[in-house]
């Protein structure tokens, strides 16, 4: 998969002159939407476009939990389990997908449909708990919520 | 009401985000006023005189922040909006970017043209998805409309703002954490000397504000500063946006107008404690800020004074309600695990610390804690008092001494029994 | 120059030194792990805290700037609690295995233990395991848990040899140093030096790896002669008192590591990779026997051989080492500067592999000491290696010439310190002592002149080229 290149141009374009290593975030997260993980010849093609040293790449990778130098299931899901969220049923959350779904923390369905984990403050807590799947906050998803939520991601 | 408001004054519709409904609120004619009637240093000293503190969590005044930078130096400066909000218990800054971004985009406007700033960067944690799109929506409006980017108003000031996401970690919401994350390396807090006024953003003078106090300043400008001294209190002026969760009937973000009744705004204004029950505590400002009981609450308002003479902080006003029959062991338990996973692990007592604290507590849980753990705790946290390149290891110490100066009992009860006091549950009992 | 007080005393700094580099340099005693003269400031180690008089906290001295009439305490009860707890947290994770690390005797992290602390970790709870022996390149190992993350490695490769080779993966106690996965760690020439400036035994060169314990060894003062840059280094080997019975005797006299001798002038505190590895070229087999057309002979029989070709020789000529040190260099014109035509060749060039040149210590030349030869000879190489008409002698010193070059009317004289199956061709050859076994000076590319010491005692068979000139000179003189 080649880099989006066209689309780095215009991104390198919006920021001031010399900040090509700012891009470094930005563009790793662009790489992972269209491939759905960072893989090593993407580190090797980003250091020389951006034109950073390769293990700024690496350090960066593993430094941000967003980040994944391999694929997860079709569906991420990342159950919130801080304060909050805790206070509000998350484990009892956590516990139930892990059942439901034959799945550990970390782990993936062997269809590859889910992937599970769990994950520190989204920053929701007002609607705890939380469930991040994929991209998109869930929010008030109760153990009752949990059927229409597995149902709506086939 | 929980008092006068200065952000959330319009109704929330599916519109009231866009250029077009924020221009028919008056949009966009601060800034314009700004330019044509006021020189940078002016705009400055108006910030300064309305009394305004950081809302992220330091409160440090954002007028005498903004006067370190030296204006007409050559070199270019940053500003930089934090919207990392990962201080768990905080979710208000949000409602700024998916409910009020143009007043977000529009006061950093005049900031940028207080501290003569041509590019300005929302720093906003990779999480928040829809956040982002709100606010990149935002942008793409004002650029469309000539806002930013270009030169304004017949002036030649111009400045550009670019939304730029981080990728999860909690201490890139510290502000050199943040700016040496923004360039895209692995966000290390820095030292200082030198402060970020002086080198920050690649090593040139950078503001980094909240993004709630950066929200304030078109109104600042607006209304001008005594009118904005007017609400709130003497020493803590104008209002916040608290974000309430925990056992709590009516979560949610608030505004309160500074100085407000505590147990009044959670009793009337959030529907109280859940299930009717007792409240035990509550974490004013973020797990970072020491928790105050029941009791201690009682007779304190929402402001730095009041609750900073009890010992405690407004911080960044993420305040998390606990009922009683909660089980602080394993509050804290939840506490710092968070802690130990975001520790950056640059600094030696926070990285050690963290790790140690972190398998403590677990080891109380498990059933094989001993008396010394507990001063143990305490011990740790003194080493990292003060002694941090951030204030993280600060933080995990607040927590943790707050917590064990007004429930130890719980924590002796556990060690000796193997078990919670309670049911070890952190969800609300039913009833009281 | 701001005036700053340390304990009471009044020390003198630099305008721009933190008051940390001040104190050192003052002759204060301050530990520290992550601050590095020649690296950028982290401040990430915690260890080097002090307290400003009047304020009741402490801070780090490495990122605070002396400023004039700065008053400092390093041992207030404060900064003895502060200092006690960083090193207690810093070994919180270590794995005290002192018993079979290579850095035993000569580690910050003993050292400042028993100073500033001295008590046993009162932790309940199990060290935080990690990788050990982690193959870094294939010239350094690393173990993770003994590392305590002060980053000088990482900086090091930032900041001085420029490759970006190494970083820090995952993030707060799992945190790891790693090689970037190029392997430009790989080919980085300065790659040892993070040995050198590591604090404790996390990274190790795996050439040396648990060969000796450094309180065996000491270190003896001398030139690299890998280059013209002549960085001064300490070659290691065991102490007299020392010497290993039971093994093959030859490990007493080897070279068992080699560090930098660090010189302001020349190569600061660091060297390159080649340095590191002398051993290689010190303990190759040595050439121990004298031998006329490749028959052994006593030394005297060889010496008494050569005089008469000097002394027959009508058009005499030279070869002479770039490894001949300043002194051998005199010797040799004395003796020979007025009769021979004298060449100074490269005893050695650049080798496949190699790096040539770099913007850093690394010179294309690859002798150490052409300055002091050219000073006086002409080089070999730009007269395009050939032998004037006639020429019916060549004296040939050192390395890098093969005999076969010599033309057959002429007689050769060989004097080499190192074995070769081509010294058997020449009519006279001697063996004479290296560098490791005698006295002397090199002058480097800039001029600088250093000196290294014996490391030896040379063989009884081999003389010094120094000697060995003068003797073939003087029988020659009363002969004439």
């Amino acid at each position: 998969m080649p880099l989006p290149l066209a689309e780095f141009d215009a991104l390198r374009a919006r920021y001031p002159r010399g900040f090509e290593s700012s891009l470094v975030l930005p563009c790793l997260r662009r790489i992972q939407e269209l491939r759905g993980f960072v893989a090593d010849p993407d580190i090797d093609a980003l250091a020389g476009y951006l034109g950073v040293p390769r293990v700024q790449i690496e350090e960066v990778l593993s430094f941000y939990t967003q980040f994944k130098r391999e694929g997860v299931g079709r569906w991420h899901l990342m159950v919130c389990r801080n304060v909050s969220c805790s206070m509000r049923g998350a484990e009892r959350v956590l516990d139930q997908l892990s059942q439901r779904l034959g799945i550990g923390e970390g782990e993936t369905t062997p269809d590859g449909r889910f992937t599970l984990s769990t994950v520190e403050c989204l920053g929701s807590c007002g609607t705890a708990p939380v469930v991040m799947v994929n991209d998109a906050y869930h929010e008030n998803v109760s153990v009752e919520a949990l059927d229409a939520l597995l149902a709506g991601h086939p | 009401m929980s008092g006068r408001k200065l952000l959330m004054t319009f109704d929330v519709t599916a519109t009231s985000h866009t250029l077009a409904d924020y221009r028919a609120r008056g949009g966009y004619q601060t800034i314009e006023k700004v330019l044509r009637e006021l020189k940078p240093g002016d705009v400055t000293k108006e910030v300064a005189a309305s009394g305004i503190q950081g809302r992220g969590g330091a409160a440090f005044p954002a007028g005498r922040k903004w006067g370190v930078v030296h204006l007409s130096d050559g070199q270019p400066h940053y500003l930089c909006a934090n919207a990392d909000e990962g201080e768990p218990g905080t979710f208000k800054d949000r409602w700024i970017l998916e409910y009020a971004p143009h007043l977000l985009l529009e006061s950093m406007l005049i900031a940028a043209y207080a501290l003569e700033v041509r590019h300005a960067f929302v720093y906003i944690r990779g999480e928040f998805d829809l956040p982002y799109r709100r606010l990149a929506g935002a942008i793409e409006e004002a650029r469309a409309a000539g806002l930013l980017g270009a030169p304004l108003f017949g002036t030649d000031f111009s400045c550009d703002i670019i939304a730029h996401r981080g990728a999860g970690s909690y201490v890139c919401g510290e502000a050199s954490g943040l700016l040496t994350s923004l360039e895209g390396k692995r966000g290390y807090p820095r030292n200082r000397p030198p402060r970020l006024t002086v080198r920050g953003l690649y090593q040139q003078p950078t503001v980094v504000n909240n993004v709630e106090t950066l929200a304030n300043i078109a109104g600042i400008l607006a209304n001008g500063a005594a009118a904005f001294k007017a609400v709130g209190t003497a020493k803590n002026p104008g209002t916040r946006l608290i974000s309430i969760s925990g056992h709590v009937e009516k979560p949610g973000v608030y505004e309160i107008e500074i100085g407000y009744p505590w147990r009044k705004f959670i009793d009337e204004d959030c529907g109280g404690v859940q299930n009717g029950v007792a409240l035990k505590c509550v974490i004013p400002g973020g797990i970072s800020t020491k928790v105050l009981t029941a009791a201690e609450i009682a007779p304190l308002t929402l402001d730095s004074e009041s609750v900073e003479g009890a010992g405690s902080s407004m911080g960044s006003g993420g305040m998390i309600v606990i009922a009683e029959g909660t089980c602080m062991v394993r509050l804290l338990q939840v506490m710092l695990r968070f802690y130990h996973h975001e520790s950056c692990g640059q600094c030696t007592p926070c990285r050690e610390g963290m790790g140690w604290m972190h398998r403590i507590i677990d080891r109380i849980v498990a059933g094989e804690g001993r008396p010394e753990d507990l001063d143990q705790l305490l011990r740790i946290s003194r080493m990292n008092d003060g002694t941090t390149i951030c204030g993280m290891g600060d933080a995990a110490g607040y927590a943790t001494v707050g917590i064990l100066a007004k429930y130890r009992d719980e924590f002796d009860y556990w060690i000796a029994q193997k078990r919670s006091r309670y049911d070890g549950n952190l969800e609300c009992r039913r009833s009281s | 120059m701001p005036q700053i007080f340390v304990d009471g005393r009044a020390i003198q700094a630099e305008s721009g030194q933190s008051v940390l580099a001040a104190a050192l340099a003052g002759g204060c005693d301050l530990p520290y792990f992550c601050y590095h003269p020649a690296l950028s400031v982290a401040g990430s180690c915690r260890v080097c805290v002090v307290q400003v008089e009047g304020r009741s906290w402490v801070e780090i001295a490495c990122n605070m700037p002396a400023t004039e009439g700065l008053r400092v305490l390093t041992d207030s009860e404060l900064v003895r609690e502060h200092r006690k707890s960083m090193l207690e947290l810093t070994l919180l994770n270590h794995p005290v295995d002192c018993g079979i690390c290579d850095k035993a005797g000569e580690c910050s992290l003993q050292d400042y233990h028993y100073k500033y602390n001295g008590q046993p970790s009162v932790s309940l709870d199990a060290k935080v395991r990690l990788t050990k022996y982690h193959p870094l390149s294939e010239r350094i190992v690393l173990d993770n848990e003994r590392c305590i993350l002060c980053s000088r490695c990482v900086r090091f490769t930032r900041e001085i040899s420029k490759t970006n080779a190494l970083g820090i993966q995952e993030r707060g106690d799992h945190s790891l140093v790693r090689a970037a996965e190029d392997g430009s760690f790989d080919k980085d020439a300065y790659s040892d030096n993070v040995v050198d400036i590591c604090p404790v035994g996390a990274l190790l060169s795996r050439s040396f790896l648990h060969r000796a314990r450094v309180w065996y060894l000491e270190p003896t003062p001398s030139v690299c002669p890998g280059c013209s840059r002549g960085c001064t280094v300490n070659l290691w080997h065991r102490k007299r008192e020392w010497k290993l019975h039971a093994l093959d005797p030859a490990r007493n006299t080897s070279i068992e590591r080699v560090t930098p001798l660090e010189n302001p002038q020349v190569n600061g505190p660091w060297i390159c990779n080649k340095g590191r590895d002398l051993a290689k070229v010190f303990d190759r087999p040595r050439a121990t026997q004298a031998m006329i057309k490749g028959t052994p002979v006593e030394l005297a029989a060889a010496v008494e051989a050569a005089r008469e070709l000097i002394g027959a020789a009508r058009r005499p000529a030279a070869l002479v080492s770039s490894w001949g040190s300043n002194e051998e260099l005199a010797a040799f014109h004395a003796a020979f500067g007025a009769r021979f035509a004298s060449y100074v060749k490269d005893d050695w060039l650049p080798q496949p592999g190699e790096v040539v040149e770099d913007g850093f210590l690394i010179r294309a030349d690859k002798n150490p000491n052409n300055a002091a030869a050219r000073a006086r000879l002409p080089s070999w190489r730009e007269r395009g290696e050939h032998f004037a008409a006639g020429t019916d002698l060549v004296l040939v010193w050192g390395e890098g010439f093969d005999l076969a070059q010599v033309p057959t009317t002429a007689k050769t004289i060989r004097l080499d310190g190192y074995a070769s199956a081509d010294h058997a061709r020449a009519d006279v050859f001697m063996p004479i002592s290296i560098q490791t076994e005698r006295r002397g000076h090199y002058t480097n590319f800039q001029g600088v002149v250093s000196a290294f010491s014996p490391c030896f005692a040379a063989a009884p068979s081999v003389a010094d080229a120094e000697a060995l000139f003068a003797a073939l000179v003087a029988v020659t003189e009363s002969a004439a």
